[in-house]
């Protein structure tokens, strides 16, 4: 019995493309979810967005709409819009005619077509833009059109495919907000991406896909903070990575590192030996002793400076090498120079344990 | 000079080689036929039928041939099917063959024995000595160009592109005639001249299929070979300066035609 609740589902879907393979993908995605599904280029989010599209068929598996199996339903008749990485904008066609072509087959009257082509322009702000060609608009532009195209039929489900990749850094905030707000007005969105941080600042749920697997999914938080294994512990932004022993002495758990660096550990469950993952963000710096009450504090050597999107990454050697986000407006207050001593800190409950070392 | 010098004079002289070998023979034609030679030949209603014939008859062939190779075309470009090399292989068979050759297979497939002569004799039609039969060995020899070109020009159209027209609600012809024909149009029309203009040049396999009525290239050979070089030559003037003449128009009414943004065109935008 389906729930109701479960707008869209996805059941053991496998499909061999070449030499690679999607197998046994389980989703199940409700109504009004920011799902994004996050993998590096090759691991198989495109084909299974294309899957879920029906441009292509699962080889096994089932696919269901609103409870309706569609698996092998027409991709014309699936209501599902798709927007392609590089918007797959008609060079041939005027941004008018892209945006109505869906609609403009002939059984709809021309002043009609007319008038949602303009509304949808107008949602989109490209009114201005309509009589244009499209092969001299930006690439926010495009993606844009390719909304409003996508868009104008009021699909059920709206799929991007790496709808950051193409457009300029400053357009990527504009962009965000437009599909926040799309998302918020009830639209169910599903995003796929190689970058986490677009997951962070617009999923309500995440999965990570790697080799035609989606190995862990849930809620953002759940999945950054708990990540299955390294792979999704690296996508999730995790920098420092300690291969430890764990061990409980005098109902305290610490971890020791290869390098004879003792973590101390908040109360959990440990296996007996794996890795310690640590936010390179929840590490701070300083060149005082901090306080180390309840905490793990080591003193360490400046190794680099690097300028990142945060602010500057600092790598410190302290028995294990370190790395630390700090924001660019900390580092002006408390500035620290390369080859200077420094002490480090982060709390007990900042330490992530994975079984294994994979 | 500098140190590509000699490379670059050599690759000069053979350049200037290939050209005068092929405009040598043409120039000494056209310099060898006399003003009032010329038109004399121009004014003889059997030079002018015979040149009419073959533009007509070429242009025909193409464009009705045109109508079953672009999809087939489009096919060749999209799909993967089993033998599908030796389709391709079958369909660059004709630029191989000898063209007498395929006049001669042509011959016994639509004389009144040949499946297809003995179909269109049974609705009392004749298709050797005819303009269809001209038609049919024009085509046979020159589809290739058209397939093959059009072919590229859908190879370059990105499937995105038609994926997102069927994601977009359309159906498999509309996405044909509204993405994928109008972005490959100009390897089309490339293709389509390429296979009219080796259509109206063909002479083996037409001679054997017909040599009445008679196209300008058999006119021409027919007049050699009755009359001598003198008396074919303005004839062959002619059909030189109306082929020329024809396909200058193609060209400039293709390339007034829509414009048409390749793959690379289209990833730089």
């Amino acid at each position: 019995m389906l729930l109701k609740t479960n707008m869209l589902i996805l059941k053991n879907i496998s499909k061999k493309l070449g030499q690679f393979r999607l197998t046994d993908i389980n989703l199940e995605i409700s109504e009004g979810t920011y799902y994004v599904l996050l993998g590096r280029s090759g691991s198989g989010k495109t084909q299974l967005l294309e899957l879920i599209a029906g441009l292509n068929q699962p080889d096994s598996g089932e696919l269901w709409l609103d409870n309706e199996n569609i698996t092998h339903k027409k991709i014309q008749q699936r209501n599902i819009g798709l927007v392609f990485q590089d918007y797959a904008i008609f060079p041939n066609m005027t941004v008018f005619e892209n945006i109505a072509y869906s609609i403009s087959s002939g059984k709809i009257d021309k002043s009609i077509v007319r008038e949602r082509v303009s509304k949808a322009a107008s949602e989109f702000n490209i009114s201005h833009l309509l009589g244009r060609d499209t092969k001299h608009l930006s690439g926010g532009e495009l993606q844009r059109v390719a909304l409003a195209r996508t868009l104008i039929k009021s699909p059920r489900l709206l799929l991007l495919d790496e709808p950051m990749a193409s457009i300029d850094a400053s357009l990527k905030d504009d962009i965000k907000r437009l599909l926040r707000r799309l998302n918020k007005q009830g639209l169910t969105i599903i995003h796929v991406t190689h970058d986490y941080r677009e997951a962070v600042s617009l999923a309500t749920r995440v999965g990570v896909i790697h080799n035609g697997r989606i190995i862990q999914e849930g809620c953002p938080d759940f999945v950054f903070r708990k990540p299955v294994n390294k792979f999704v512990a690296r996508y999730s932004g995790v920098r420092n990575f300690f291969r430890v022993g764990f061990k409980k002495e005098n109902g305290k758990w610490s971890a020791i590192s290869n390098e004879k660096v003792i973590f101390n550990l908040s109360d959990s469950t440990y296996p007996e030996e794996g890795l310690l993952l640590l936010r390179s963000d929840d590490i701070k710096i300083s060149h005082e002793m901090p306080s180390c009450n309840a905490g793990n504090c080591y003193k360490g050597i400046v190794k680099e400076i690097l300028p990142s999107e945060y602010g500057v990454e600092i790598t410190v050697d302290a028995g294990e090498t370190f790395y630390v986000d700090v924001s660019a407006d900390t580092f002006k207050q408390q500035p620290v120079i390369e080859s200077s001593e420094v002490w480090i800190s982060f709390p007990e409950e900042a330490g992530i344990a994975l079984q294994g070392t994979n | 000079m500098n140190r590509n010098g000699p490379f670059n004079w050599i690759l000069l002289i053979l350049s200037s080689l290939v050209l005068l070998f092929l405009v040598a023979p043409l120039l000494g034609m056209f310099l060898k036929t006399g003003i009032g030679e010329f038109f004399e030949t121009a004014k003889d209603k059997d030079v002018q039928s015979s040149i009419w014939l073959t533009v007509w008859v070429a242009f025909s062939a193409t464009l009705f041939f045109a109508v079953a190779a672009v999809p087939f075309a489009w096919l060749l470009a999209r799909k993967s099917f089993p033998l599908k090399s030796v389709v391709q292989g079958i369909i660059d068979l004709p630029v191989v063959l000898p063209h007498t050759a395929a006049g001669i297979a042509l011959l016994g497939f639509i004389s009144r024995d040949g499946l297809l002569g003995k179909a269109a004799n049974s609705v009392g039609f004749n298709l050797v000595n005819n303009p269809a039969g001209i038609a049919i060995a024009m085509a046979f020899v020159s589809l290739p160009f058209l397939i093959n070109s059009a072919r590229d020009g859908f190879t370059t159209v990105p499937e995105r592109l038609e994926k997102a027209a069927l994601n977009l609600g359309a159906g498999r012809s509309r996405v044909f005639f509204t993405i994928s024909l109008p972005l490959a149009w100009r390897s089309i029309i490339t293709g389509f001249v390429m296979m009219f203009a080796r259509g109206m040049s063909e002479f083996g396999a037409v001679v054997i299929i017909a040599y009445h009525p008679m196209i300008a290239p058999v006119l021409i050979y027919d007049r050699f070979s009755s009359f001598g070089l003198k008396y074919a030559r303005p004839a062959a003037v002619l059909f030189i300066i109306v082929a020329l003449v024809v396909f200058t128009i193609l060209r400039l009414l293709s390339d007034t035609g829509k414009t048409v943004v390749t793959k690379d065109e289209y990833a730089d935008s």
